[in-house]
């Protein structure tokens, strides 16, 4: 009883959280609708209208209204959602967005899988031999992967990879004759639901190298993190037990040192999961991928004010919710966690 | 953590390392580039030569020309003026907008307390680099824009790590000491507290720059900040990004340069650090 309550109470508090921050979002939003320079029908009608078309977008939008009245019903819009049309595809903003999305979580989620899968195990290599050869190269690989521009790296690497080597394609999602039917709006995922394995495996071919390049910029951090937390561990007196009582090391790294350190790396790829998401604007374009980024770096180019703004306002609620989902999982996952939460704020 | 392990006062009087001076001296050449590199670049970069266009590193050519024929060496020291003012306006304007939401969140009632941290709350729950992305496109793409968009999305971390240090710094003894004085709250807060709660703002302030630089590249390349034909850095690479395969200098000599920028100034706050902390030396 006592625990639900408590559980109750976080979940509460958390997602009041989350929607005071889309209701900031939604806020900044409309700041930058007003801070646009020129008429706001204008540029909602596109640079080609004709003056009763602009009227009519005028009327919907209610621009004659007091800003109070005008931000209200901008609110109200949101939440029917209604993010404009785009001037482009002639659209509305999230039917757009909500074909391209799962290209950019497919992309994020392999991503996230590179991630761990390289620095935890070269986190705690790291930290077991600190100082030693594997230690300092690691380090010095993170520091400068760290400071590098992520589509700096992407042009590098499409480069040398896709078309000096040619190892992996050198931009798209599939190749040429390879698609299957759209059901998700995933590749991967598609080709399996279709049961196209040579499709599948193209698909992979081709997210591997984008998907690393966003890994790489994450990785370093996670790397970082584990290696300190890790580090404290194994000075710690019940590690010395451990060894003691005469645990062979792999024993005592997996079993005693890691889940004690695995916290703090639990919580950043929490941050990092909507982190990556915005940072696929950076590495999408690159590598041609139909994905939100790439959809924000077309609207960009293409002076599409509105898909902006509209795909600023999908990002910000994608990430706050995947914030909140990671969060979730973790208490749910971690006894930790669960205890610091529900113990101190439960009463 | 045992207690013999720290001298903590005699390892602040050792020498430099090799290393940091390494560090320290990139930096330093960084800084020189920025103020004099633009004074020294000869007037044909600004000029296009397309008959030399997209050659190779050359004696003449350093790091080759681009697709203008401008030589790439020398358009990469105008931009790095470009790029490190830039990166230092941005840094100070949100440091400011950070300091004084942390003074007044400090100093102030309970409520208005409560009601900046779930501001602060929302700007670090929500992606900077996006919401920074939106403000530069909404207010039109342009340098200017990108540098007022990054201003006003670049605070929160600061104002949270700020007000924290300067509601302990308010638990010292010398604070309540001045209080009895009949010091008042404005006083103490810009006189006392403040001064006394800031070098956590100097360390960080390095590895600030670093990230910034990376930012505002990022935010070129997407097209929201500067425009060509700034010599910008990030703008070069989204300008040269066609020409990777035909000419790779083109696009690999501005991306290693604020990769070096980013990596130095990043660098330089690890070991300002350190210095400051010496118990986080290997970690």
């Amino acid at each position: 009883m006592l625990a639900f309550r408590a559980y109750s109470w976080f979940l509460g508090r958390r997602l009041g959280l989350t929607l005071l921050t889309l209701w900031g979002l939604a806020s900044l939003v409309f700041l930058m609708i007003k801070l646009m320079p020129g008429d706001e029908a204008q540029m909602a009608a596109g640079a080609d209208a004709s003056a009763a078309q602009i009227e009519a977008v005028r009327e919907r939008l209610g621009l004659d209204a007091p800003v109070i009245m005008q931000y209200l019903s901008f609110l109200g819009r949101l939440l029917r959602g209604d993010l404009g049309t785009s001037i482009v595809t002639l659209q509305p903003v999230l039917a757009d967005l909500e074909k391209v999305l799962p290209s950019t979580l497919e992309l994020v989620f392999v991503a996230m899988l590179l991630n761990l899968a390289v620095a935890i195990p070269a986190g705690i290599i790291a930290a077991y031999r600190q100082g030693g050869v594997f230690d300092t190269t690691s380090r010095v690989t993170a520091v400068m992967l760290g400071g590098m521009p992520a589509f700096w790296l992407a042009l590098v690497l499409q480069y040398v990879l896709g078309s000096v080597w040619r190892v992996v394609p050198i931009s798209g999602q599939q190749g040429y004759g390879m698609n299957s039917p759209v059901v998700t709006g995933a590749p991967t995922v598609d080709a399996l639901i279709a049961g196209n394995f040579a499709g599948f495996f193209d698909t992979l071919h081709h997210i591997i190298l984008p998907a690393a390049v966003l890994a790489a910029l994450f990785a370093t951090q996670i790397f970082r993190t584990l290696r300190a937390a890790l580090l404290g561990v194994l000075r710690s007196d019940f590690i010395m037990a451990v060894r003691a009582k005469g645990a062979t090391a792999r024993h005592m790294l997996v079993r005693h040192a890691l889940p004690n350190s695995l916290n703090p790396v639990l919580t950043l790829s929490g941050t990092q999961a909507g982190a990556m998401i915005g940072s696929a604007v950076l590495v999408e374009t690159v590598f041609a991928r139909q994905g939100i980024g790439a959809y924000m770096f077309n609207a960009v180019a293409q002076k599409d004010a509105f898909a902006v703004l509209g795909s600023v306002m999908f990002i910000g609620t994608v990430v706050c919710l995947v914030n909140l989902i990671v969060d979730i999982l973790q208490l749910l996952v971690d006894p930790r966690i669960r205890a610091a939460q529900l113990g101190s704020q439960g009463q | 953590m045992t207690a013999i392990a720290q001298p903590a006062t005699t390892r602040r009087k050792e020498g430099f390392s090799a290393f940091e001076i390494f560090v320290f001296t990139l930096v330093i050449a960084l800084l020189v580039i920025a103020v004099f590199g633009p004074f020294l670049a000869p007037d044909s970069i600004y000029n296009s030569d397309i008959a030399n266009s997209l050659m190779p590193p050359s004696a003449a050519n350093w790091f080759g020309t681009d697709d203008q024929g401008r030589d790439v060496f020398w358009r990469l020291i105008v931009g790095a003026q470009t790029t490190l003012l830039s990166a230092f306006l941005v840094v100070t304007l949100y440091s400011l907008i950070g300091v004084t939401l942390a003074t007044v969140a400090a100093a102030g009632p309970r409520w208005l307390d409560e009601g900046l941290m779930r501001i602060t709350d929302i700007g670090l729950a929500l992606p900077g680099m996006i919401v920074a992305l939106g403000f530069a496109a909404a207010m039109g793409a342009s340098l200017r824009s990108a540098i007022i968009a990054m201003a006003i999305t670049g605070w929160p971390i600061t104002a949270r790590m700020l007000r924290g240090i300067m509601r302990q710094t308010m638990e010292q003894p010398f604070v309540a000491g001045a209080q009895v004085l009949g010091v008042s709250k404005w006083r103490l807060m810009t006189k006392h507290v403040l001064p006394n709660s800031l070098d956590v703002l100097i360390v960080k302030w390095a590895g600030d720059i670093g990230t910034t630089v990376l930012v505002l590249a990022s935010l070129s390349f997407i097209g929201v900040g500067a425009q060509p034909p700034s010599a910008e850095w990030g703008a070069t690479i989204a300008a040269a990004r066609g020409y990777v395969s035909t000419a790779w200098w083109t696009v690999v000599a501005p991306g290693a340069a604020v990769a070096i920028t980013s990596i130095a100034f990043g660098l330089l706050g690890d070991i300002i650090q350190v210095r400051r902390d010496p118990s986080l030396r290997g970690n």
